[in-house]
């Protein structure tokens, strides 16, 4: 890399020009001078570009930038002699000047209130009321680095915690803070990470989540009751005018971004984080600008072919694709500016803009990004993005085109002149005959112009080498014995000047240049690789790289489990269209099917194939982003796992294969009342947001037993209430009792007349409150992970006495014995076929529950709860038969239409009948046999896993790995690589609650 | 359910039972004599001719399925109770290396476990303990028995040693992390190659008794397996070649998961491995998704002596469903009879205990099992008489108590 080196002309002390405000020691420096730089190539914006114009500035800020523009007398004239002048850049996520807060010692008890002292939130990782302004401090590294890649102005925050406080605008010159901070306070920031909080709360994304949109209804409250004081909220509300810029750590974080923007109304600035050219259609939609990273992987250290097999497809794929991310945006018409703070190395900044730029970005927009977006984005245009008359004196000099092999000689900030790189005129290379008396020798200045080289030519084989300096036009040079020390001026193609021998003697010489350096190095040439790599849904293997659509279908001849009171049919066909069922029967025709129309139907020949529904599971952790279980509290129905599904999730696919169509996607059993569900369908392709069932009942996850009681989380964690079964009860007891007083507030509030209504201040919004109204309104369901029999009877007492049923008991391993119960209550049952013995409170579970509580009338599904199993859970239904001689129709409704009943979702799914969702399984055999496998799993009516195209879709990616592999192995040599050995992600683990950064 | 009570002086012929063998055959008619707690005859119904009032006792068992006993290598069944519960758990000692302690004495023939696990017809256990450098010495036993002392198939059979492994994967399921190379797997390495020269010069020659060294005599004189536990290529080449080169003779891999990238090795030194559960989730998000249901048939393919194990998660409760992960590599392209051999005689060959179980073969003990239909099949497996050595087993447990405790409620 090249040589930084700054050196700061004018003055090294700080006052460059005094400040009013600020008494004077000596005498008062008042003249301003005006710089004057002609002969500049001017890029003053992207949209205006001089060729040869002169920029003139005075103190900090620009008095014309023109072709043509009058000197005023005195000017100090710079000639530029064709060199580029840019406006400086601007980076929009900085911490510049900031100390990074750092993390407390490792408590190994719990915290579960606040450290800080003073009036502010409860929560750690709110505080708006950390102003950067407070704490920026000058740092002479950190701007010496920003300026030597063109930076002129940052905006700088504290990078911690989800609600960070504010930025503080700052030029990079080195000045006293009171000249440097060109505005204190110029945005907030959000994030979802809870940083340096040693706080238990939030421990998982959706508690981050959960946590940012309580605080917005708090704040809110806290602004028209005034009842207390709290900083925290003061500021929050204060800060509400400010430009936000919140930051992104996945692709799926925008769509959680968008959410919270949408509904309170708020606009963001998105940090992001290098993938959005994945979901780039959804980004669209949005309308977020973005402030990009430019942190593109390394490629890949790959020597070991066995090593290479460790090294995913999705990992080669980022790192070709993601230099194209910046390009992508602009042809998406997606406003967007870069920031270097993701970068490792810092001065790989200019690198990675001209990789953009060689992948496509076209350079103006890269201009854009690093200039006048950025300055708009804040409300800066005025002052800062352009060379325009009247903005402030930021620019850099660069020796060409910054955006190709430039070299930036000097960044002016604030008017004062910063050196870069010293600009070196003066080209001494060349073939030279030195004489000196009647001596003559030939001499060879060679090497680059800055660093040059010397040496005598003997002849063709034999030359004597000479170390030499250069400092502007002067050399000194001397042989490696020292028998000849010298030095000498250069004028007019020649050096004139004196050496010195052994003896001391001083011997003048001229040494006249026969003939320029002929240079061996290469033109510079940009090495543009436009192709844009195709995009699959998921990006990663098994991905989809086209859009796949329902099909109208007959499917013939099979033996199809219809979950209907026709049982078992033989030789039977089915249709579908349009994601729906449209016809069961026996040689189904296409003309009666759709008579008078012209379509193209799929005919799929099922003889000797079993059909059925999709498998539901009731009880899956698949596809959840950063933490299943906010544990932090007891209760926490504020928490939606709906905010937090990662639609990439490679099991989404693995589980097709195992014919599963549809999941309920619980929170983790670490407290008594968890987090609100997500129904989905295992759409493998599609959003987040597409994955929902759309119109699906609300549910929620409540727990008992061990977990609750965090019994196996060793002897630390035995602060949080409850630690028995008897505080289980009482955390139940006190959430209805605190749901029903804010309801009876609520509805008071809503029983007075609107004119009443506006003088008085409404209730809190509590969103854990919400979730509990609604489960006591029978308007949210829960799903209550449970073992042992005393817990269960407690529950339904506890529901009977505020009027509600338990929906579902999931696991419910002692449910034989509560059969009746369960029966009487109402609720259902999603049970495990046959674990045990994992913990104390599953010793009396045994493999006859589901076939138990299935014969009492309960409507009983058996679940996964895991990953692998949720593949296998044809098998596990399976086991009904085994353990207690279930029938083979209802132990197969166990993982189909039972599910959808306890979900309510049997309206839509769980049988094949006609009008419902066409989920479809096509199985080789008997879908209860461990010899039948899935050939084909339709979602909607849509082809989402098939056996054989299984096998296609392995071989292009294996295709696809190797190609990317081979362009890493034949790249670049010099390249930067990474070993496969990196830095681990944080990842969480079911029973435990972890803290993440 | 039917239980007879067979005196082990008397004869008892089986009459008419599709009998797979455990070494790849079948027989669609079989009949099968059992006397002295031993296979007397085991032969092709319609190929000789019997006299039936030669026997003591008849058992028709026309239609049904006659397999050997399924043998679960490689599982804390038996040493361990409940998994949350400390107290429960007797198959991790403090220390790195431990091929002294011995699981043998752990061995709970009591454990509710046990009974649950029989019914499907797993009879045998290799009790192995877990954790450190070198776990400890396993050894083989029937699920049935008095004390640990008669339950006893094979004492001490082997070492188990778990060698580093040459890579690292964070996080889990729901979020797998990323797989990296781990630092430190030179330096592991190096301490075991360590610890074994000197275990190799103590087997020469010795003057004082050294408890953990006398334990690895075994290995050197060919007494006892050597068990490595590895899981990626690299580790099985470089642990084959060490232990080969040292003189080791019987050594096993145990794990495998990436066995097809080492198999050059494996045929080399004609090692047979214990294979991870076939139920398990592919390696990595690339993988196959059927990448270990599929490896048995691969393995087959290459001509690889291997067997089927149940260790992971919830092994020991989950042994039962041992089966059915032959089941299911018979789903995903292996014979019949050859999943039926991976549960059993290969499971004796490699354990050392091929001489007396893991078939139907005249002269070995008479430990094996009667389902109605195929065992390999959840649908189908149910144990309707099992026999360890002759003797029938009390197929009740615990939670067919409780069963029928609480159905008719």
């Amino acid at each position: 890399m090249k040589f930084i080196k700054t050196v700061l002309i004018l003055l090294i002390s700080f006052p460059l020009f005094s400040q009013e405000t600020f008494p004077n020691n000596g005498v008062e420096s008042t003249f301003s001078p005006i710089y004057a730089f002609t002969n500049a190539h001017l890029i003053m914006s992207s949209e205006k570009e001089i060729v040869n114009g002169t920029l003139l500035i005075q103190e900090d800020k620009i008095l014309a930038a023109d072709s043509l523009v009058i000197l005023p007398e005195g000017s100090i004239i710079k000639d530029m002699k064709g060199s580029y002048i840019y406006p400086s850049f601007i980076d929009l996520y900085s911490n510049y000047g900031i100390k990074t807060p750092e993390r407390g010692s490792y408590n190994y008890r719990p915290q579960y209130e606040s450290n800080k002292e003073g009036a502010y939130h409860w929560n750690e990782a709110i505080h708006p009321e950390i102003h950067a302004f407070e704490s920026f401090k000058y740092d002479k590294k950190q701007a010496e680095e920003y300026r030597g890649l063109g930076f002129g102005v940052v905006l700088s925050h504290s990078s911690d915690g989800i609600v960070r406080g504010t930025g503080t605008l700052v030029s990079l010159s080195d000045e006293k803070e009171q000249k440097s901070m060109m505005s204190a306070k110029s945005a907030s920031y959000f994030s979802f990470n809870k940083g340096v909080s040693s706080q238990k709360y939030p421990s998982s994304l959706m508690g981050s989540i959960a946590l940012l949109k309580q605080l917005f209804l708090d704040s809110y409250w806290y602004e028209n009751t005034q009842k207390t004081t709290n900083i925290s909220f003061n500021e929050f509300n204060n800060q509400l005018r400010l430009t936000h810029i919140f930051k992104s750590s996945l692709a799926t974080d925008y769509n959680r971004i968008y959410k919270i923007s949408d509904e309170f109304e708020i606009d963001f600035i998105v940090k992001g984080n290098g993938k959005e050219y994945e979901i780039i259609d959804e980004i669209k939609t949005y309308n977020f600008p973005i402030i990009l990273p430019l942190n593109f992987p390394l490629k890949y250290e790959i020597n070991n072919p066995e090593e290479s097999n460790i090294l995913t497809l999705s990992k080669l794929k980022h790192w070709e694709t993601a230099p194209f991310n910046a390009r992508i945006l602009s042809e998406n018409n997606i406003d967007f500016c870069f920031t270097i703070f993701d970068l490792k190395k810092k001065s790989d900044f200019l690198k990675n803009i001209r990789i953009s730029i060689e992948k496509g970005l076209n350079k103006y927009d890269a201009l854009n990004a690093l200039t006048i977006v950025p300055a708009t984005l804040i409300g800066e245009e005025g002052r800062l993005g352009t060379l325009e008359k009247g903005k402030k004196a930021n620019f850099i000099i660069c020796s060409s085109d910054i955006f190709e092999d430039g070299i930036i000689y000097e960044n002016w900030t604030n008017g004062i002149q910063n050196i870069i790189e010293e600009k070196t005129e003066i080209d001494l290379r060349g073939n030279y005959t030195f004489k000196s008396g009647n001596e003559e020798k030939h001499i060879s200045i060679y090497g680059e112009m800055k660093k040059i080289k010397m040496k005598e030519i003997i002849c063709d084989s034999t030359s004597i080498i000479y170390d030499v300096k250069q400092n502007s036009n002067t050399i000194v040079f001397h042989t490696k014995d020292i028998t000849i020390r010298g030095t000498a001026d250069f004028t007019e193609e020649m050096f004139i000047g004196k050496y010195q021998n052994l003896e001391g003697e001083n011997i003048p010489f001229s040494m006249t240049r026969d003939s320029l350096f002929q240079s061996t190095e290469k033109e510079f040439v940009m090495k543009y690789d436009t192709i844009i790599p195709s995009i699959w849904n998921p990006n990663k293997a098994y991905g989809n790289n086209y859009s796949i659509s329902s099909l109208p279908t007959i499917f013939t001849n099979a033996t199809v489990w219809t979950n209907e009171e026709e049982g078992i049919l033989l030789n039977t066909d089915v249709a579908i269209q349009d994601g729906k069922i449209i016809a069961i029967g026996t040689n189904l025709k296409k003309e009666e099917l759709w008579p008078k129309t012209k379509i193209r139907v799929q005919f799929i020949d099922a003889t000797d194939k079993h059909i059925t529904c999709g498998i539901i599971d009731e009880h899956s952790h698949i596809a959840i982003s950063r933490g299943v279980n906010e544990g932090s509290q007891a209760v926490t129905a504020e928490v939606k796992i709906g905010d937090v599904i990662n639609p990439n999730d490679h099991n989404i696919y693995r589980q097709l294969s195992g014919g599963v169509t549809a999941s309920q996607l619980l929170h983790g059993s670490a407290n008594p009342i968890g987090g609100q569900s997500a129904l989905i369908k295992l759409r493998w392709g599609s959003s987040a947001e597409e994955m929902k069932i759309e119109g699906a009942d609300g549910f929620i996850k409540f727990a008992l037993g061990e977990n609750v009681k965090q019994s196996n989380w060793g002897n630390f964690n035995t602060i949080r209430f409850p630690q028995s079964r008897m505080g289980v009860e009482q955390v139940f007891y006190d959430a209805f009792y605190r749901a029903r007083s804010y309801q009876q507030a609520w509805d008071e509030y809503h029983a007075l007349p609107t004119s009443k209504r506006r003088k008085i201040i409404p209730p809190r919004a509590d969103l854990e409150l919400d979730a509990l109204v609604e489960i006591i309104n029978s308007e949210r369901f829960i799903t209550c992970h449970s073992y042992v029999q005393s817990e269960i009877n407690m529950l339904m007492q506890v529901a009977d006495s505020m009027g509600f049923t338990i929906n579902t008991f999931t696991h419910i391993l002692e449910g034989y014995k509560v059969a009746n119960q369960l029966k009487e209550h109402g609720a259902g049952a999603s049970t495990f076929s046959d674990w045990w013995a994992y913990k104390f409170e599953v010793n009396d579970a045994i493999p006859y529950n589901a076939t138990v509580l299935n014969n009492k009338g309960v409507v009983t599904a058996i679940n996964s709860d895991d990953a692998e199993m949720g593949r296998r859970l044809n098998q596990e239904a399976a086991k009904a038969v085994k353990y207690g001689g279930t029938s083979e129709e209802d132990a197969w409704k166990m993982v189909t239409l039972n599910p959808a009943i306890l979900l309510h979702l049997d309206g839509q799914m769980g049988s094949i009948k006609i009008g419902k969702d066409a989920d479809i399984v096509i199985w080789t055999g008997n879908p209860l046999s461990i010899y039948s496998k899935v050939e084909q799993t339709y979602v909607d009516g849509k082809l989402l896993f098939d056996i054989t195209k299984n096998m296609e879709l392995m071989k292009r990616d294996l295709k696809e790995k190797m190609r990317i592999i081979n362009k890493m192995v034949n790249g670049n040599s010099e390249e930067e690589t990474q070993k496969i050995e990196h830095t681990e992600e944080h990842h969480y683990h079911c029973d435990t609650v972890e803290d993440y950064e | 359910m039917f239980v007879l009570n067979i005196s082990a002086q008397q004869t008892t012929l089986f009459m008419g039972g599709i009998a797979h063998l455990g070494n790849g055959k079948i027989i669609e008619n079989s009949v099968i004599v059992v006397k002295d707690g031993e296979f007397d005859l085991v032969a092709d119904a319609s190929r000789i001719r019997i006299d039936p009032s030669a026997f003591d006792t008849i058992i028709r068992v026309y239609g049904k399925h006659i397999y050997p006993s399924f043998i679960s290598p490689n599982t804390t069944l038996g040493i361990t109770e409940i998994d949350a519960v400390r107290a429960t758990k007797d198959y991790d000692e403090v220390g790195e290396f431990n091929p002294n302690v011995r699981s043998l004495i752990a061995f709970n023939t009591d454990s509710k476990l046990l009974k649950t696990v029989r019914t499907n017809g797993v009879l045998i256990t290799q009790a192995c303990p877990r954790g450190g450098i070198i776990s400890g010495s396993s050894s083989v036993m029937h699920l049935d028995g008095w004390n640990w002392e008669d339950a006893q198939l094979k004492a001490d059979d082997g070492i188990h040693l778990n060698w580093p492994s040459s890579y690292h994967t964070s996080g889990w399921w729901a979020e797998p992390g990323s797989t990296s190379k781990n630092k430190n797997y030179e330096n592991g390495v190096n301490k075991i190659k360590t610890y074994f020269e000197i275990a190799k010069a103590y087997s020469k020659y010795n003057t004082e008794m050294d408890l953990e060294l006398e334990a690895t005599k075994g290995l050197f004189d060919g007494s006892r397996n050597l068990y490595i536990h590895a899981d990626y290529a690299k580790e099985i080449r470089e642990s084959v070649r060490f232990f080969k080169e040292l003189g080791i003779e019987k050594i096993v891999i145990v794990g495998g998961k990436d066995a097809l990238n080492a198999i050059l090795v494996l045929q080399e030194f004609k090692i047979p491995l214990i294979l991870e559960r076939v139920h398990s989730l592919p390696v990595n998000e690339d993988a196959a998704i059927d990448q270990f249901f599929t490896l048995p048939s691969q393995l087959q393919a290459k001509g690889i002596l291997f067997c089927l194990a149940y260790n992971g998660d919830m092994e020991a409760m989950g042994t039962r469903n041992l089966p059915f992960t032959a089941g299911t590599a018979v789903s995903y392209g292996m014979e019949m009879e050859d999943a039926i051999s991976a549960i059993s005689l290969n499971t004796a060959i490699i354990l050392g205990i091929d001489n007396k179980v893991g078939s139907i073969e005249k002269g070995k003990d008479a430990t094996f099992f009667i389902s109605s239909g195929d065992a390999l099949d959840m649908r189908t497996n149910n144990v309707e008489i099992a026999y360890i050595k002759g003797h029938p087993v009390d197929l009740n447990n615990h939670q067919k108590e409780l069963f029928e405790k609480y159905k008719d409620r």
